[in-house]
């Protein structure tokens, strides 16, 4: 994935976890993007173990399913592609073992 | 909890048409979609932390964007955005309107009252299984759109855009703008085979020439930049080792298997109306021609077949951002009407401009189908390609669910093979393979896919975070 | 086939569900020739809607209403002992896989006072040769790590445990079908009469027309609709319209292999192999009602918010993992209760050759009574163990009857 740069101003740029890892991105951004811009294109594993990337980027098919938890929520399944970055959000693409 | 005239569901041209109405006839009114923003798929706008000074500036966008500024602007509006809605129940007897259940991009669940319901939900890509289409890298033609127009970005260095729909060249021209690569467009159709079926509309859809001209415009900016665009050629399938994603989409061109390397194959084989919300409400939907799906009944004033349960724009049948508008406006005038706030001669006589401004596009409509109809060049499923993303179910194991409901007997339908195989029990509830299913039905049981009885949309329409069903309990 | 002639039959079974195609199954192999109509599709019900819970303690309904309905309640027991035995045996039977899994039943507790309630219900249960468990707290930690270490303890049952009610009467419905019964559907039951002789006259309709039907005996087995059948020959049912609400998630790992139910809330929970959590229990759903806001049976009901998040909150409550997965769907059902909560399975008194089946818990109970009211219409008097469910009990309402 690449940013376009030529006549976007963004915002400056935060940082947010995805599977423990630190990955810098504008806010507006969705969490699809994030995940992308974290350099593997993959969303999850299907039930055969084979990696599944996002698909419709409008909330209809589910397939950028992630597990997302802010602050001292419970982790929740959402919608990656619809779903804008926040400061200290935790990002998994695995089933988290426990409650953040 | 406040009571709204009427509630909106979709933000983009049809709805935000239907709102510019009814704010004027002074009802109160709130939209609702799930994106942050108002602009639905073809306006979708880039995040407001954004600054995108050049943001669809072409002529085709004047007039959605002109419509999207003044509703915007208008302080009445009640945006609910960011809202997915779960479900729309009508009110017990004895009182009239509905509950629409809603749950926020961010977790949240929330209800909201009207007196009237208008479902604008625009369409989706139609998820088209072929061998390898579920690699990642694999999108849809919308998803790349949406990515490059709102989100500003290139989800790929090297991109492929395969299917049977014009929208590749619009979306070609987008990608190279922006500053990306496309490989190559592959049209399945032959060139010949697209003439002809535009010839034949031709004398109609020349009513309304601005999308023709903009189509051949595009067809220059991408000769112009080197863009090769294959005719009779379609992809036979998507492929990639190891984890990495795609790699390549293998062709059928004129001198047997080609292989086109690319890092991102995006499918373009047409749209399907969003209907779920309609269905699941229990009002009279119809099979979609020609891409398929569900399309919402109406009468000449797009009301459903439920009382107070209105639809407009692609819901009703995939037709494009004008012929939504249009319809859009009909609805919100006719929710005008219905709710006393214009008399049936003032409704009638504002109806006449979007009517006939809708039936003069019909020439193109059906232009573009013809041109676009994805059904004679469906790429083939192999066995062991699955047709149900969410679940993991192969082509295969569905046709055995068919063939042994056929032994029991004729009349089944989409549930019947979903609970024999899993197929479209899983997290986006069918939207994904449905119209797959209904398809192999039809042709087992040798009937029209009208005939096929799909799934029945349940509550919630999209997936929901029990946490948050949890924390609201109080 | 709709043609104007009258056919003969030596039963009319009303309804496609798993009391209806279980008793068309038995009576066929038992030689009787047997129409089966069902004006949907097969399994379109509460047979199919069910969460398919195989429960046979006590349930928590009978002892939220007293000791007088405790005590009735308890009796069910014995029928419980026989529907255990039926289940063993039904794949067998039907020679085909229907995933019944008899692994365990938890009723937990979540009290002292609960506890104690279990305490009495395991004690009469064990009276009448049901073989429930005490656990305590540290007892059911060690079974159940998946749930809630608030837990006080729970009753356990070996036997109990779940069934794929989608594809059960499918199962029943062509081995009857094998056996020579006709099975119609798409036609409904529009008149019924008794004649002269004490047999009865019954008109099916459908899109392709009329059937006519001559049948010296009539199974009502249509669920919530059997009162109104019934009314058709002025006679009363006791039977009233429960709709229910049930609730799946998203799959994950194997954690909960017992059926869960709770002594003190409204609740079952289960895992299916797939690996989804099936959630219930006896919450309502909303009855659609027509323009004069008389209940309209024939729409189907519709979800209710608040007792939606109040279920989802018992099994949280019970198992806090639930609040990680996500709610893919949520149906609605409508099953009935009887006026004294057993189900009416048997002869109508007043019509001779007129019988009913319905009365909730039909899931669980649906094969083991099916057996039995085939007994009883081929022996032509109730077995002993059908005594408690017998229509007789409400013979009072039919005192005003009039037939030939």
């Amino acid at each position: 994935m690449r940013r376009i740069e030529q006549g976007v101003t963004r915002p400056e740029p935060i940082a947010v976890e995805i599977d423990g890892a630190s990955v810098m991105v504008h806010p507006g951004e969705t969490v699809a993007v994030a995940l992308l811009a974290s350099a593997s294109r993959r969303f999850r594993d299907d039930r055969s173990g084979a990696a599944r990337g996002m698909f419709c980027n409008m909330g209809t098919c589910s397939e950028c399913t992630v597990w997302a938890a802010l602050g001292t929520s419970p982790w929740r399944r959402l919608r990656g592609c619809l779903m804008p970055v926040e400061p200290g959000l935790r990002i998994s693409t695995r089933e988290p073992e426990a409650m953040p | 909890m406040t009571v709204f005239d009427i509630a909106i569901v979709g933000g983009g041209p049809a709805g935000l048409a239907a709102a510019e109405r009814t704010l004027a006839a002074g009802l109160s009114t709130c939209v609702i979609d799930e994106q942050q923003r108002p602009g639905g798929q073809i306006l979708r706008q880039p995040p407001s932390a954004f600054s995108v000074p050049g943001w669809l500036t072409g002529a085709p966008y004047r007039k959605g964007r002109a419509l999207l500024a003044n509703v915007s602007d208008d302080a009445k509006l009640h945006w609910l955005g960011g809202q997915s809605v779960l479900g729309i129940t009508p009110d017990p007897a004895g009182e009239t309107g509905f509950t629409l259940a809603l749950s926020g991009t961010m977790g949240g669940v929330s209800e909201v009252r009207a007196k009237r319901v208008l479902v604008a939900g625009g369409c989706y890509d139609m998820p088209v299984a072929l061998p390898g289409w579920t690699l990642p890298g694999v999108m849809s033609a919308g998803a790349v759109q949406t990515l490059v127009k709102a989100q500003q970005v290139l989800p790929g260095q090297r991109i492929v855009l395969f299917g049977t729909h014009p929208l590749m060249i619009v979306l070609a021209k987008q990608i190279i703008e922006a500053g990306g690569q496309v490989e190559a467009v592959c049209f399945a159709q032959s060139l010949k085979r697209m003439a002809k079926a535009a010839l034949a509309h031709l004398p109609r859809a020349i009513a309304t020439p601005a999308p023709l001209i903009a189509a051949a415009g595009g067809m220059a900016a991408l000769r112009r930049a080197g863009v090769r665009i294959r005719y009779a050629a379609p992809v036979l399938r998507c492929e990639g080792e190891g984890q990495g994603g795609v790699e390549q989409v293998v062709i059928a061109g004129p001198n047997g298997e080609e292989a086109l390397a690319c890092d991102l194959a995006a499918m373009c084989y047409g749209f399907l109306p969003q209907a779920d919300l309609v269905r699941q409400a229990g009002a009279g939907v119809r099979w979609s021609r020609p891409a398929g799906g569900w399309e919402a009944v109406h009468d000449g004033a797009m009301r459903s077949t439920v009382p107070g349960l209105y639809v407009a724009g692609e819901t009703t049948g995939v037709a494009g951002s004008d012929a939504a508008m249009a319809e859009g406006a009909i609805a919100g005038l006719a929710i005008a009407q219905d709710a006393g706030a214009l008399n049936e001669r003032e409704a009638a006589t504002a109806m006449r401009g979007p009517r006939s401004a809708r039936k003069a596009m019909q020439g193109f409509i059906g232009l573009l189908r013809a041109v676009a109809d994805p059904c004679p060049w469906l790429p083939a499923a192999s066995a062991e390609t699955l047709l149900c993303r969410c679940e993991d179910i192969a082509a295969g194991a569905v046709d055995r669910a068919i063939a042994d409901a056929l032994s029991v007997g004729p009349s089944f339908g989409a549930s019947a093979i979903k609970l024999r195989c899993r197929a479209g029990m899983g997290l986006c509830q069918g939207r994904s393979c449905e119209h797959a299913l209904v398809r192999r039905i039809a042709a087992a049981r040798g009937c029209g896919e009208g005939e096929v009885e799909g799934f029945r949309p349940r509550f919630p329409a999209r997936p929901l975070a029990i946490a948050d069903l949890l924390e609201d309990a109080g | 086939m709709m043609t104007g002639e009258t056919s003969n039959f030596d039963i009319l079974i009303v309804g496609g569900g798993l009391v209806g195609c279980a008793s068309a199954w038995h009576l066929a192999r038992l030689g009787l020739k047997v129409l089966v109509a069902e004006r949907g599709h097969l399994n379109a019900g509460a047979s199919g809607q069910n969460a398919g819970s195989l429960h046979f303690q006590i349930e928590r309904r009978f002892l939220e209403q007293g000791e007088k309905a405790a005590a009735d309640g308890a009796r069910i027991v014995t029928l419980n002992r026989l529907a255990i035995e039926e289940w063993r045996g039904i794949e067998d039977m039907l020679s085909r896989p229907l995933d019944v899994a008899m692994h365990g039943g938890l009723m937990v507790a979540e009290t002292e006072e609960q506890m104690a309630l279990l305490a009495f219900k395991v004690a009469r249960e064990n009276e009448l040769g049901l073989s429930t468990q005490v656990l305590d707290r540290a007892q059911l930690r060690e079974r159940a790590p998946s749930l809630s270490p608030h837990l006080a303890g729970a009753a356990w049952l070996a036997e109990e445990g779940h069934a794929n009610p989608r594809i059960l009467v499918d199962a029943f419905a062509e081995g009857a079908g094998e056996q020579g019964a006709q099975i119609r559907t798409g036609i409904a039951l529009t008149a019924l009469s008794m004649a002269r002789d004490g047999t009865y006259r019954a008109v099916l309709s459908g899109p392709d027309g009329e059937m006519r039907v001559r049948t010296p005996r009539v199974l009502l087995a249509s669920g919530h609709w059997v009162p109104r059948l019934a009314g058709m020959l002025g006679l009363n049912v006791p039977l009233y319209a429960a709709p229910l609400m049930m609730s799946v998630t998203d799959r994950t790992e194997p954690v909960l292999p017992y059926l869960i139910q709770h002594v003190g809330a409204r609740l079952s929970m289960k895992q299916t192999e797939d690996g989804n959590l099936l959630i219930g229990g006896g919450w309502p759903s909303r009855l659609a009602r027509r323009a004069d806001g008389t209940p309209d049976l024939d729409r189907p009901a519709t979800v209710e918010m608040k007792n939606l998040r109040a279920n989802l909150a018992v099994a949280a409550r019970v198992m806090p993992g639930l609040a990680q997965r996500s709610l893919l769907r949520t149906w609605t059902g409508t099953t009935c209760i009887s006026a004294d909560q057993l189900p009416i399975v048997g002869e109508i008194p007043a019509a001779p050759g007129l019988f009913v089946a319905a009365g909730g818990s039909l899931f669980t109970l649906g094969p083991v009574l099916a057996r039995l009211l085939a007994r009883t219409i081929v022996e032509g008097s109730p077995p002993e163990e059908l005594s408690m469910f017998l229509p007789r009990r409400f013979a009072h309402l039919d005192a005003f009857a009039v037939l030939p």
